[in-house]
């Protein structure tokens, strides 16, 4: 029984928590449905309070414009560094830490989820400087560089609690049954983690694209999608930066649901096997 | 080492010493001394040699005008006159020009001091402006968390299954939807021709100036970053024995008093790093103030050590600015960690 | 602390479409110890939250002491539950647990500790107040949720399968000590279980339930001694099964044809000539007849093999499939070999014959 039954708590707190839920969500959501509404505005400032008729021409505008094209297929490439470099930092943490005894264990566990305590302009800044120090300016390479320090300690967060499920005797079986170190971690520990490389793919590439405030101050004098967007929520408002958000609002919705009706199949199954 | 080394074998030991090791030092690590070394000297020069620096800067000045004159005089028809002003103003930024160079021959290299001077720049105003930024962050945190905690019990204890999950699909969706999109829609609202002022004007009050009065940021914020305070509460309230609120229910405890002595203890790692999360995204934010404030509101701290770094290129006051942010955050950490008596392997995880 | 009575009427509970207990009456008289036994999913549970007030019956009411309980919180019935996770606090110390409800009603910091003391002397807990559950072993963790929910002096415990997770010998253990404070309190006690063991040798009276619906409510020798229903006799305590329809029926009992042929045993229930019933004969009630001589109740078996359960030998019997088993004190035992052929019978008394109904699968 996961939920206290209903007769703990009185009918009336019931209603004052439904209708709290209620403002709530509304006070969730109108914003983004008026984003949406104002980017088919025929206006040339986003807005909803001036409505000049429904249009489908910020599409259009959003597909001319070549900035944001060249910032999304950066955000891309920043995106897939990212990836190619948290992964094996992170998962190197996540063994160092579950394998390796030693005192400073839980230092070295501090100093590594330090990033995901620190504001995430610091890190933007710190790596602009020290890059600087090495000759390399402000750009794609130290954008990817920034984002990775913190994401990697995502990926380590999120291999470790994978580790920690691993039954350890099953590398000692294979290594007592004449494997070597190399051919146990090929076909025992690499197989166990694959669906985590997965998941924490996805997440260091949504958190690598939807960066903002690392990415604005370690990428000197280019851009991606969201430095593009942010820089034009500043200047040059039109409601093309509305139908970004339409689009971003969409995936959004399609894949939080499709995450949740997956989420919530596993916990079924998982109910069922217990019993 | 040897447990690594039992694991992993030779090889692949040193290649996780090595990668953690590049992680640790060469990002974490070194690029935060770097920046605390940064901001803790700058290059002084002084007597004559500031002067003959200063004399340099003013012609270099003086050579840029006198570009923009000559373009002006190219913009004429073409006359004799013409000819002649450009000529002069020609003859005037070589003459400029070799003054420069005699100047920058004997221009001493300005020398690196070590000092706290950085730290003490602050002026009165940008300490000021240092408080509000950290004042804003501690009461978003609070009202985050007054605002969440009842929806994070909810999903985790009081709904039915399917009505768990549907609120949990209505808090996922805003909480994955870019923060500079989320921000825009309240710039839309509180603009002064918004749909805010638009109620307002519809209850006959005059309209305000939200975006003008940073109060617009902090509105945002709130919106921005309340949901990092529902996750973290909702796991560790999950792992909570329902039947502990129904035995503390069963010996006569009121609701309020059974949140006070067995809910909010047992969520207090999750109250903590909600908490930490909250404060350091608000506090550290920079695409907030820079969407809500627009240039007419006084700006936040983060937009002062974007200008340190990007408008008036003093990396050294810059590092000493957002080194006074990284304290002010250990600071809170630390604070969050004793007042909820928990460690920073609760924290993390 | 004096217990009071409690009446269920005509109370059911639907969950969907789901009945998890059908219309049912019970009475539960003030200081007794009642136990609620049947397996997993059968609704004892439900019955009891359901008293403790975090359930409401979809249908008639539940009376404590002569009142109505309807809009009553659980907070406010003079009942007690002890969860089967037992649900101490784990922040707070022992003394804490146990002071927690008084604290909850006001009491100052002093009386309510000097009260806590006294309970946790009471379940032999005095020197551990100041640990906290984790620090506690099993057993003692039991007793701690005992004297917490006794400290608000509750008229009615309920306790839902406390034992689950013991040990067996601390299990036995734990048996008598819950007898001795329930007499010592005098508080009704309701306890749940699916140890016809524990309900056994704890409980004054037992309710059987099956599938929603309550099959016999008794005192322990009756429920065990003249089950009223098949699956009451399978499901307390081990039986011999032998099928058939009744042939004759007598004053004194009735005749049952099956395939062993006649048998005869008592007929409770005054089951008609000709209806599909089962005798049922407990294993401690069987002899193994020595001789050729056939007498009435005699049935031939092959023997398979013996189980020695200390003070008494279990032995096995197969016979067209049918399994047999016979209980003998472990006094003077004589030795068969596996296969060989044996005669066992009963004495006409022992036999039940009961309607054919559904049996508990154990």
């Amino acid at each position: 029984m996961s939920h206290v039954s209903s007769s703990a708590f009185g009918r009336s707190s019931q209603i004052i928590l439904n209708v709290y839920l209620v403002i709530f969500f509304a006070y969730m959501f109108l914003p983004l449905i008026l984003m949406v509404v104002a980017g088919f505005n025929d206006f040339d400032t986003p807005s909803v309070t001036t409505w000049k008729g429904f249009t489908w021409k910020w599409f259009g505008v959003l597909a001319q414009d070549t900035r944001m094209w060249t910032g999304l297929i950066n955000s891309i490439m920043i995106a897939v560094g990212v990836i190619l470099v948290s992964m094996p930092l992170g998962l190197a943490g996540a063994f160092m830490i579950t394998r390796f005894q030693s005192r400073f264990n839980g230092l070295l566990y501090g100093v590594m989820v330090s990033p995901l305590l620190t504001p995430g302009i610091i890190l933007g800044i710190s790596t602009l400087i020290f890059w600087r120090e090495g000759g390399v300016s402000g750009g794609l390479f130290t954008a990817a560089v920034a984002q990775a320090t913190y994401i990697s300690s995502y990926t380590m967060l999120m291999f470790m609690a994978r580790l920690k499920r691993q039954d350890v005797t099953l590398e000692e079986a294979a290594l007592d049954l004449g494997a070597s170190h190399t051919q146990v971690f090929r076909r025992i520990t690499m197989p166990f983690l694959k669906p985590t490389i997965l998941t924490a793919s996805v997440i260091a590439f949504l958190q690598s694209f939807e960066n903002y405030n690392t990415t604005i101050f370690s990428i000197g004098g280019s851009h991606t999608l969201v430095t593009e967007i942010g820089s034009r929520m500043r200047f040059g408002l039109t409601p093309a930066v509305n139908v970004i958000g339409i689009i971003f609002v969409v995936l959004t919705v399609t894949f939080a649901t499709i995450y949740v009706i997956f989420r919530e199949r596993e916990k079924k199954r998982a109910a069922a096997v217990a019993g | 080492m040897n447990s690594l080394r039992r694991s992993f074998g030779p090889i692949l030991s040193l290649v996780i010493v090595v990668l953690v090791g590049v992680w640790v030092i060469g990002m974490i690590v070194g690029p935060q001394l770097i920046m605390v070394e940064q901001s803790l000297w700058n290059k002084e020069i002084g007597g004559d040699a500031a002067m003959n620096s200063t004399r340099i800067d003013r012609l270099y000045n003086e050579v840029d005008t006198l570009g923009f004159d000559i373009s002006d005089a190219e913009a004429l028809a073409e006359s004799p006159k013409r000819t002649e002003k450009i000529a002069t103003i020609t003859a005037e930024i070589d003459a400029k020009k070799s003054t420069i160079k005699e100047l920058e021959a004997v221009e001493i290299k300005p020398e690196k001091i070590y000092s706290f001077k950085n730290y003490t720049l602050m002026g009165a105003s940008h300490f000021f402006i240092f408080v509000k930024t950290i004042g804003a962050a501690v009461a978003v945190t609070i009202i985050a968390f007054i605002v969440c905690y009842p929806i994070a019990f909810t999903v985790a204890k009081v709904a039915t299954p399917g009505k768990a999950a549907l609120i949990m699909l209505f808090l996922i969706i805003p909480y994955s939807i870019n923060e500079l999109l989320r921000v825009f829609a309240w710039l839309m609202i509180l603009d002064n021709n918004g749909v805010a002022n638009l109620l307002l004007g519809f209850m006959g009050f005059d309209p305000i100036s939200f975006l003008g009065s940073g109060a617009g940021v902090f509105i945002a914020m709130i919106y921005a970053y309340i949901l990092f305070m529902v996750f973290p509460i909702y796991n560790t309230v999950e792992t909570l024995d329902s039947s502990q609120i129904e035995a503390a229910r069963d010996m006569g405890a009121p609701t309020w008093q059974i949140h006070r002595k067995i809910v909010i203890p047992h969520a207090k790692p999750g109250i903590a790093v909600g908490c930490i999360m909250t404060f350091m995204l608000s506090a550290g934010s920079f695409a907030v103030p820079n969407i809500m404030t627009r240039g007419i509101a006084e700006p936040w701290f983060t937009q002062l050590i974007y200008n340190k770094f990007f408008e008036s290129s003093n990396w050294n006051v810059g590092s000493a600015y957002a080194f006074t942010l990284v304290i002010a955050c250990i600071v809170f950490i630390f604070m969050m960690m004793r007042f909820f008596g928990v460690g920073i392997k609760d924290i993390a995880k | 602390m004096r217990g009071m009575d409690i009446e269920l009427r005509d109370v059911s509970i639907r969950f969907g479409g789901f009945t998890a207990v059908h219309p049912t009456n019970l009475k539960i008289k003030a200081g007794e110890f009642f136990s609620i036994l049947g397996p997993s999913g059968c609704g004892k549970t439900t019955i009891l939250r359901m008293v403790s007030g975090f359930l409401n019956p979809t249908s008639g009411d539940v009376l404590i002491g002569g009142k109505s309980m309807a809009g009553i919180g659980p907070d406010k019935r003079p009942t007690a539950l002890i969860f089967q996770s037992l649900a101490l606090f784990p922040l707070m110390t022992v003394r804490e647990n146990v002071a927690f409800g008084l604290e909850m009603r006001g009491m100052a910091k002093g009386p309510r500790s000097d009260k806590a003391q006294e309970l946790l002397d009471l379940v032999a807990l005095g020197d551990q107040g100041e640990k906290t559950p984790d620090e506690l072993s099993g057993g003692q963790r039991q007793r701690v949720a005992i004297a917490r929910a006794l400290a608000v002096e509750p008229a009615v415990l309920l306790l839902d399968e406390p034992l689950s997770a013991l040990d067996l010998k601390l299990r036995q253990h734990m048996r008598s000590e819950l007898r001795d404070i329930q007499r010592k309190t005098g508080v009704t006690f309701i306890y749940i279980t699916h140890d016809q063991g524990e309900a056994l040798t704890m409980s004054d009276r037992i309710a059987v339930m099956k599938a929603g619906v309550i099959e016999q409510v008794d005192t322990t020798d009756l429920v065990y001694n003249a089950p009223s229903t098949a699956f009451t006799a399978t499901f307390v305590g081990a039986n011999n099964m032998f099928k058939g329809k009744i042939k004759e029926v007598s004053s004194d009992g009735a005749v049952i044809d099956t395939k062993y042929g006649l048998l005869r045993g008592t007929n409770p229930k005054n089951l008609s000539v000709g209806s599909e019933a089962i005798l049922f004969v407990r294993p401690e009630k069987m002899t193994v007849q020595s001789g050729g001589k056939k007498s009435d109740n005699a049935i031939d078996v092959k023997y398979e093999r013996r189980d020695l359960e200390g003070a008494f030998v279990n032995l096995h019997f197969l016979q067209d499939g049918d399994k047999f088993s016979v209980h003998q004190t472990n006094v003077n035992l004589k030795s068969h070999e596996k296969g060989e052929s044996c005669t066992i019978g009963f004495d006409s008394k022992a036999g039940m014959i009961l309607a054919t109904g559904e049996l508990a699968d154990e």
